[in-house]
């Protein structure tokens, strides 16, 4: 099998292609680039270095042995590994088990987008609106994603009713959205 | 707005992980039913994802990468989908070589065939240009000004103009060559025509005569096929006409 030259340049399609044929330099490649997103978040949701290294070794080993599981064709393989970091490390704090079908997860977000010129400024955008969003709303994101709460859970935890709760949520993500595509 | 308002506070739930009990299993069935909340599902994910890949922290311990490599020398990819889907492609790629080599043998054999044509049209067309170029050269000696032309008649009758056609039926060819044809009144040309066995006389090139009387007209454009009763020549505006406008001066004799 000829080898495909795998550089910084590569597109994760590439590096993906390259992985699903047991190419470990590429796997390597895909690590460099993500593995910093990953181990935030599992940091963010996990609060503890050890168990944040667990997570991100479960997350890239899952891709190694099974790279089919993510589509390139729809969406970001950034997105994805956030998501599904976030999945495994709610799993980790709660320590349930992995729901099995929870990693069939489609995430509409631009591929590359997060490799792009552009994405520090996305990114401050992102940042820049979650900071301007009331307290209260972005709280309620928050509880949700990355402390893993429900609905009800954070209802009970801030006092509000259940529908405000879903409401603030709603609003929350729409203006997440209109930031970036405005 | 495709997806359904109803199951819009839900959705947004869901992606995010918040939704439980009987809302998302609800929605679940919903979702198994309608391509349109699936599909704004999926946006809101990628809504949710923006709220994960925000988050800045350290970067992960280098003994995190070495772990991870470690692991993954244990465990080699196996490629089964590649793997078996040669066992079934095998025959069908076998066929295929077997196939082209065929083809390129019939296509090498079919190749020399064309070859030898080529190259028995080649010196057959070197021959024929040969030919040609001899007839072009004895024509041209022929019509060539300096050319000495003498015509024989009986002894103490002066120069008579004689004109000379020949004409090939089959091939519409015609040279003609004319001597000690009178001097043209001005704006007048001699013009020599083809007359068929039926039909109207057929224009066979216009021409002037030199300073001598003498005239060529070689090939001028005819039809081929036509029997040539005789050929004429009469007297014409310089640039020639598409019938005769006078009396023929001079009418052939077939020889």
């Amino acid at each position: 099998m000829s080898r495909i030259p795998l550089n910084v340049t590569s597109t994760d399609a590439t590096l993906l292609s390259a992985v699903r044929s047991g190419d470990e330099q590429a796997m390597g490649e895909l690590y460099e680039r993500y593995s910093g997103i990953v181990y935030s978040v599992a940091l963010r949701v996990l609060g503890d270095t050890g168990a944040a290294e667990d997570t991100l070794q479960d997350v890239f080993m899952k891709l190694w042995r099974n790279p089919e599981v993510f589509d390139e064709n729809r969406g970001s393989l950034a997105g994805w590994l956030a998501v599904i970091t976030r999945n495994r490390a709610i799993d980790a704090l709660r320590r349930r088990r992995p729901e099995s079908d929870i990693d069939d997860v489609v995430v509409s977000v631009e591929p590359d987008m997060v490799r792009g010129a552009d994405w520090n400024r996305t990114l401050e955008k992102i940042r820049g609106t979650l900071a301007g969003m009331p307290s209260s709303q972005r709280s309620a994101l928050e509880m949700a994603y990355f402390e893993g709460l429900t609905h009800t859970e954070i209802a009970q935890k801030t006092g509000d009713a259940l529908g405000t709760i879903k409401t603030r949520i709603r609003a929350g993500l729409k203006i997440l959205r209109n930031a970036l595509n405005p | 707005m495709s997806a359904h308002e109803q199951f819009a506070d839900d959705l947004s739930l869901y992606a995010i992980g918040a939704l439980e009990g009987d809302e998302r299993r609800t929605l679940e069935e919903h979702l198994q039913q309608c391509p349109a909340c699936r599909q704004e599902l999926e946006k809101l994910r990628g809504d949710v994802a923006l709220l994960a890949l925000s988050v800045s922290g350290p970067k992960p311990p280098s003994r995190s990468h070495e772990r991870l490599m470690a692991a993954i020398r244990k465990e080699p990819r196996r490629i089964p989908v590649t793997a078996a889907r040669k066992s079934w492609w095998r025959p069908v790629e076998w066929a295929l070589a077997a196939a082209v080599v065929i083809v390129i043998f019939l296509l090498a054999r079919r190749n020399g065939d064309l070859r030898q044509t080529v190259s028995s049209l080649e010196a057959t067309i070197s021959g024929q240009q040969e030919k040609l170029m001899q007839a072009q050269q004895l024509v041209a000696s022929l019509a060539s000004p300096d050319s000495e032309h003498f015509t024989l008649v009986a002894n103490n009758t002066p120069p008579q103009p004689q004109g000379k056609v020949i004409y090939s039926r089959k091939t519409g060819a015609l040279v003609f060559l004319a001597n000690n044809m009178p001097k043209l009144p001005p704006q007048k040309a001699y013009e020599l025509w083809l007359i068929p066995q039926r039909g109207a006389p057929i224009p066979a090139g216009v021409f002037k005569p030199d300073a001598r009387g003498s005239a060529t007209v070689i090939e001028p454009p005819l039809p081929s096929g036509v029997e040539a009763k005789t050929f004429a020549i009469t007297l014409e505006p310089e640039e020639g006409s598409s019938a005769p406008t006078s009396q023929a001066l001079m009418v052939g004799v077939q020889s």
